[in-house]
């Protein structure tokens, strides 16, 4: 018996890819090889159903236990595995069929305020008329002569050597009217005629699930163009610990991830400047903020010891590199600046945050929380800065929820229960499943309702709704609430909330919540004390608050001083593209910040088995009853 | 799915004595009354009370029900925890006397987070259970290095260990402590379990261990089946 096999794989089109496989190996793993991409949110462990696939052709894979929890006997019966785990035993052909929940996505973009920024970004651009040397007997040079045009001196002479390749033809076109580009004081580009207005820098925020960026004129400060994508690196799991599970102790695995998101920064770069209508080699300047995980793959720093105890990062202060060395070949002149890390899970863009929040610079005392799959959290009172993170999961994102999905249209964002459920859907589409905000609805109004008790059961009670009550029921994946019955719905089967779902939610939001209290803890403060909260992120900003605040996602304080603040991470970027004193400022208060950890903290661990709670107004929650519950 | 449902001792009113009643405290440990729990038992204990009944029948049927509702999602981690912690308050009181009634734990269980790995509340929730359940367990805490679990396991002749791990970078560790243990030459003497949120039936398959829980219910029951099974001795 042969060891290779052949694996088709068909594409919606109807086109196959036709790879040689070995016997035994994953379906998913074939794939990948193979350059053919299969999103696996779960990061391969048969946790989700993002890489379903239709067995059109060839011997059917027993299922594993896997499929059938993920799948259910029925799909099992219509052929369809998932990739992760079906291993290949003979020649094959598959239809990769990932649920509609599983694709689709929301962006967030925002601009920061430029007017009380001091626009210094580090950039020059200085017209400059150069003689070209006329005299044998007075040696000098090309070069030579372009110093003596710039006048005053330079930090230094030293020149990339690219850009004395062609200096004389370009010192001799325009009878040596040229223009010379300064960053940080050295040479970075040296063009001929006038090019003094045209001078770029971008801001690139890389998400674990998506990269945004803005391009920005550095002289004026305007955003002239907005992008983002999905980040790259999403198949090879969703949240930060599966990505760093994938390239621990695994160089070759790191370098694909480096090369997803350096293929993405590319494409994303070239997209900022057709949509500006500048050329990319005038951006000149990129900040790049990112959690630390994103941070270090991106200069292809070995992540493994990140995902360990005491999670350190291999380097902490902000880098500089020419777009050559990382390479970046799409913005040939820039140079990548990235801002401070403060810990393993407090990157660059919890530092971004506080920059364009101010955070720091206040008498009252203020917060910022960036909900999500590692939750970031910042508290400041009167110059004093605490930080922690929390570890939250992915199902604020949707994922290891029966019927959970992205913010794409067909989420059910907002839930309202009175006589019956009412649900309102992103783009008001026909419901095909259930995304983070709207979870978080979903249980605020289930818990007002009494369908949840503070402990999160699902539970009947004597004086609800007959219309409500009938959507309580018991399944095979035991008590649920159907949210969506599947005749008024886009999908072929009811949307309903599992009582494992609730559990999933609460694991997450005690997550965030004892995280934002522990801060409080460590500052002497209470949630009352707290003049404002800011929630940054794409994920914060689509929380209804009242609700967050409800099912105690967030701490239980007054929702007026609770705000949204944008996507500060990439703000931050911003202000620090357009001006070097936000990047040293982001040095200084690197050194400042305080960071909690939390599993290291003896009284962690009852708020956040406290923090797993409903609660319910006016009745105390389980720690305050009982204060002694740590075991 | 069917609701899980107290389940009463058979004969529990022969082992008690004359008008005793059971029922307040299997309600006190499912509601977690930590306070009565401890006051019934003490009162079971002076009214002469054999404390082994007094264990089975007065508080392994909340603990249980509890403990079924909890594999089931029905309640979750506070709940569970408060109700354990109602049946500790009353062991607390019967362990002394079971020992010099000359009833061994049913077995010696070594449990820690693996190396790496900081998180607590998993493995604790384990140590409790199992401690109910009659287990001897040694908690060694988090971030353990394979060394002080093999070196814990020899000093106390361990019949079984357990190695938690939440996060998908630090399972790894539990197949290279398992691998450690077979190179000290110690794997056979020992029973050894693995959990946690990241791990599953076939991880444990592939790293080697000998069963995985998926919450803390299956732990104990895996444990208690397991403990039946001879291993090697230590020398």
């Amino acid at each position: 018996m042969s060891d290779t096999v052949q694996l088709r794989i068909r594409d919606d089109d109807g086109q196959e890819q036709s790879i040689t496989a070995t016997r035994g190996e994953t379906l998913l793993d074939a794939a990948h090889r193979s350059g053919v991409e299969i999103t696996a949110t779960c990061g391969m462990r048969g946790r989700c159903r993002s890489c379903r696939c239709k067995i059109i052709d060839g011997t059917m894979p027993p299922p594993t236990v896997a499929d059938t929890v993920q799948l259910g006997h029925e799909e099992i019966r219509e052929r369809f595995r998932l990739a992760c785990q079906t291993r290949i035993v003979a020649d094959t052909v598959i239809k990769p069929m990932p649920p509609k929940s599983e694709s689709g996505h929301q962006l967030l973009g925002g601009h920061v305020e430029t007017t009380s920024l001091d626009l210094v970004s580090g950039v020059e651009k200085i017209a400059i008329t150069a003689k070209a040397p006329v005299s044998e007997h007075h040696q000098t040079s090309d070069i030579e002569e372009v110093f003596m045009a710039i006048g005053a001196p330079l930090k230094s002479r030293l020149v990339p050597g690219n850009l004395l390749q062609d200096l004389p033809a370009k010192l001799r076109e325009q009878k040596g009217a040229l223009t010379v580009t300064l960053f940080r004081g050295k040479i970075v580009d040296i063009e001929v005629g006038d090019t003094t207005g045209k001078s770029y820098g971008m801001a690139i925020d890389i998400g674990t699930t998506s990269i945004v960026g803005s391009l920005l004129d550095l002289e004026t400060g305007e955003e002239l163009a907005a992008v983002g994508m999905l980040n790259p690196q999403a198949p090879f799991g969703a949240d930060l610990m599966s990505r760093i599970a994938y390239a621990q102790f695994k160089p070759k695995n790191l370098a694909q991830l480096r090369g997803k998101v350096l293929s993405g920064l590319n494409d994303l770069v070239r997209q900022a400047a057709e949509k500006a209508d500048v050329s990319a080699e005038h951006i000149y300047k990129i900040v790049i903020v990112g959690n630390t995980c994103m941070h270090h793959i991106l200069l292809g720093i070995d992540v493994s010891y990140l995902g360990l105890a005491p999670y350190a990062p291999a380097v902490r202060d902000g880098q500089t590199i020419a777009a050559a060395d990382l390479p970046l070949k799409s913005a040939p002149r820039a140079h990548i600046c990235t801002l401070p890390i403060l810990a393993g899970f407090v990157g660059a863009d919890a530092l971004a945050c506080v920059l364009s929040t101010r955070i720091y610079d206040s008498d009252t005392v203020r917060g910022l929380v960036d909900i999500g799959t590692n939750g970031e959290m910042v508290l400041a009172s009167k110059g004093k800065l605490i930080a922690c993170s929390a570890p939250a999961g992915p199902a604020f994102e949707g994922a290891q929820i029966r019927h959970g999905m992205r913010g794409a249209v067909g989420a059910i964002e907002r839930v309202t229960i009175s006589d019956d459920v009412a649900c309102q859907t992103i783009g008001g589409d026909a419901a095909v499943g259930i995304c983070g905000s709207g979870l978080i609805e979903a249980c605020a109004r289930m818990s007002d309702a009494r369908v949840l008790n503070r402990m999160g059961s699902i539970k009947s009670t004597d004086d609800l709704p007959e219309a409500v009550a009938a959507r309580i029921r018991k399944s095979d994946h035991g008590q649920e609430f159907v949210l969506v019955w599947k005749t008024q719905g886009g999908k072929d089967e009811d949307i309903s909330l599992t009582q494992g779902d609730v559990r999933q939610l609460q694991l997450a939001k005690a997550a965030i919540f004892s995280g934002v209290m522990m801060l409080m803890k460590a500052m002497d403060v209470s949630a009352e004390d707290v003049d404002e909260l800011l929630l940054c992120g794409g994920f914060g900003n689509y929380v209804d608050i009242e609700s967050a605040v409800r099912i105690r996602l967030l701490p239980e304080m007054d929702p007026e001083k609770i705000t949204y603040a944008g996507n500060a991470a990439l703000m931050g970027a911003q202000m620090a593209t357009l001006s070097e004193a936000e990047i040293e400022r982001a040095d200084a208060l690197v050194g400042t910040i305080e960071h909690v950890a939390l599993a290291a903290r003896t009284d962690f661990q009852e708020l956040f088995i406290d923090g797993m709670n409903f609660g319910e107004p006016g009745l105390q929650v389980l720690s305050q009853q009982d204060e002694a519950i740590a075991v | 799915m069917s609701e899980p449902v107290l389940e009463i001792p058979e004969g529990w009113e022969e082992r008690a004595v004359d008008g005793w009643e059971w029922a307040t405290l299997w309600e006190a440990v499912e509601e977690g009354d930590h306070g009565y729990s401890h006051e019934r038992v003490q009162e079971a204990i002076d009214a002469g009370i054999d404390p082994r009944v007094i264990l089975d029948d007065g508080l392994f049927p909340g603990f249980n029900l509890q403990g079924d509702r909890f594999s089931e999602q029905i309640i979750f981690i506070p709940e569970m925890l408060i109700t354990a912690r109602a049946m500790k308050a009353g062991l607390a009181l019967i362990r002394p006397l079971l020992a010099a009634n000359d009833e061994k734990p049913l077995g010696t269980f070594v449990m820690g987070t693996v190396l790496g790995d900081m998180h607590d509340i998993g493995q604790s929730i384990v140590t409790i259970m199992l401690e109910n359940a009659g287990f001897n367990v040694i908690n060694l805490g988090t971030d353990v290095h394979p060394d002080k679990f093999i070196e814990t396991a020899a000093e106390e002749k361990a019949d079984m260990i357990g190695f938690s791990a939440l996060l998908s970078t630090t399972v790894y560790y539990q197949k290279v402590t398992i691998d450690e243990f077979e190179k000290a030459g110690h794997r056979d003497k020992v029973h050894i379990l693995i959990g946690g949120a990241p791990t599953t039936q076939e991880w444990a398959d592939e790293c080697g261990a000998d069963g995985w829980g998926r919450d803390a219910m299956e732990a104990v029951k895996l444990a208690r089946r397991l403990i039946t099974e001879q291993r090697g001795a230590w020398a």
